[in-house]
């Protein structure tokens, strides 16, 4: 049988003043993911590895780590794909190590939430008790779709080069996310995000280095939503951003088909009347 | 080994300045924005220089005349051919940065279809041309004022 | 101003700067030496079209180079409130290089 070495950092917090490499040579079967390989290392020679995983199918974005020396989802990286004998992985960086492979993600959620990531409509009746559908044509979707797949995994923050340093900036994911939300027809709160998101530590510190759209696992071009967004900031800054008409929600059927009566129970408890 | 605290930090991870310069196994695109950097660092280090030098003129012509000796030697002139290859790359990266900026460039966004190729790698086209332009330009500064002189 | 405002002059003197270096270049550095010489140099202070060439020059390059070395700073955690002290300092610090490189030409073109 095959074997692969795997050089992972460990790092215990209550013994160790900074992560190490371990290594581990395992049986290598084909069609085995980076995170089969570290749940092999777990069950049947190290089970105090720590890293975080759920889906294993590339959704949750819990698997996030650096292996061979780029952001990775684990459990979407089989270990052929990498052509090496020997896989490197180690914690994410510009993330704070909390054990082993798992980082500390805190910082990512608070400044995803300081974006405002949801629908701020004018009338927010309809979006909070909605009685009908939006009516948005194919063409509107398409303008913010994409960036709608983010699974929050931070790889791309991750990648990052503005983040590596300055830990104020918004960094890619929530950026990417204030223009999901601002592209968005039914969304009202363009305006405010662009407050938020047109400051010292915001969308300017942004390079175009490219590394996140390169680590998206997903595809959602966080690079090409940021850009996107100074765009317009900009026109909105020279009044010449128009305000995009909201969809209106669908008129309810003229002709309503009569209503099926729910039929009786054919198992009838014990001492309920017939 | 010291016990631990009872609540843990996390450990620092960030790469620093170092993930500037490197920072894995990324594309072209990503060490384009470290060359950027570091051309418009030298340029800014140049011009201080530059200013510097000129303040020699208030000093009349014999102190002029004896800074020209100075820089008339080819040292310099390999300097100065350094400091016009800067130019050159960061002008014309920071012309293709304006650009995409803007997102003129780079494409509108569509449903991600696996294998997935982002708006960066779609418009590779436009960083080869970059490029070209770059090392025809400085190859022609080469040869017409520095070689040629 | 917001943070866009100062983007957008970023970028006016970029393209700016692109035009006036790229000439001040191949004029000023890779012609033969007489462009160097004292002569040519004071014929040039005395002219008003170099005058105005060397301050819009100094203008937009001062103002990019500030900007950017600023951007490179504010990426070091800069807390909010370094962020304002550091916006003084480097308009002061252009205000200064601006004042001593414009005397020169300014002296040059009146004497």
């Amino acid at each position: 049988m095959e074997k692969i070495t795997f050089k992972v950092q460990r790092y215990d917090p209550d013994h160790d003043k900074k992560p190490r490499i371990q290594q581990f040579v395992i049986p290598f079967k084909h069609g085995m993911t980076v995170l089969d390989g570290l749940i092999y290392i777990k069950e049947n020679v190290d089970n105090t590895l720590s890293f975080r995983s759920s889906c294993r199918m590339g959704i949750c974005g819990s698997c996030g780590m650096l292996i061979n020396n780029l952001p990775m989802l684990a459990c979407h990286t089989p270990i052929e794909e990498l052509k090496k004998d020997t896989i490197t992985v180690k914690s994410l960086p510009n993330f704070p190590i909390v054990r082993d492979l798992v980082p500390d993600l805190s910082s990512l959620f608070a400044k995803h939430k300081s974006v405002k990531p949801y629908i701020i409509a004018p009338d927010m009746a309809e979006i909070e008790k909605p009685t009908a559908e939006f009516l948005q044509a194919q063409g509107q979707l398409e303008e913010f779709v994409q960036f709608a797949y983010c699974v929050k995994c931070g790889l791309c923050m991750a990648a990052c080069p503005t983040v590596a340093t300055d830990r104020h900036f918004l960094g890619p994911q929530p950026l990417a996310q204030a223009y999901r939300y601002s592209a968005d027809r039914r969304d009202g709160g363009a305006k405010e995000r662009f407050k938020h998101t047109d400051t010292h530590h915001g969308i300017w510190l942004c390079h175009l280095a490219g590394a996140c759209s390169e680590a998206c696992p997903k595809g959602v071009d966080p690079a090409l939503a940021m850009q996107l967004l100074k765009r317009a900031i900009i026109s909105d800054s020279l009044r010449l951003r128009k305000k995009p008409v909201p969809p209106s929600v669908a008129q309810p059927l003229a002709e309503k088909k009569p209503r099926v009566a729910v039929p009786e129970f054919t198992i009838k408890k014990p001492g309920a009347k017939s | 080994m010291e016990a631990a605290s009872k609540q843990k930090v996390p450990l620092q991870n960030r790469l620093g300045i170092k993930g500037w310069v490197w920072a894995g196994r990324y594309k072209i695109e990503r060490y384009l924005y470290t060359l950027h950097r570091l051309t418009g660092l030298g340029l800014a280090a140049y011009i201080t220089i530059h200013l510097i030098a000129n303040g020699f003129r208030l000093g009349g012509e014999g102190n002029w005349t004896d800074l020209m000796n100075i820089f008339s030697n080819p040292g310099i002139k390999v300097g100065e051919y350094l400091v016009m290859a800067a130019f050159i790359i960061h002008a014309l990266n920071g012309g293709r940065l304006m650009l995409q900026h803007l997102g003129i460039t780079l494409g509108k966004p569509k449903p991600p279809v696996y294998p997935y190729v982002d708006s960066m790698r779609r418009r590779r086209p436009l960083i080869w041309v970059m490029l070209t332009l770059m090392a025809a330009l400085a190859i022609y500064t080469l040869v017409a004022f520095v070689i040629g002189e | 101003m917001r943070e866009v405002h100062w983007k957008l002059l970023q970028y006016i003197t970029g393209i700016g700067i692109f035009f006036l270096v790229g000439y001040h270049l191949i004029f000023s550095h890779f012609q033969s030496d007489e462009v160097t010489e004292w002569s040519s140099v004071s014929s040039r202070a005395a002219s008003a079209g170099w005058f105005t060439f060397y301050v819009l020059i100094l203008i937009f390059g001062i103002y990019h180079v500030l900007h950017g070395i600023r951007g490179i700073i504010l990426e070091f955690s800069l807390p909010q409130s370094a962020v304002k002290a550091l916006d003084w300092a480097i308009v002061l610090i252009g205000v200064a290089v601006f004042g001593y490189a414009v005397y020169i030409p300014i002296n040059g073109f009146i004497s």
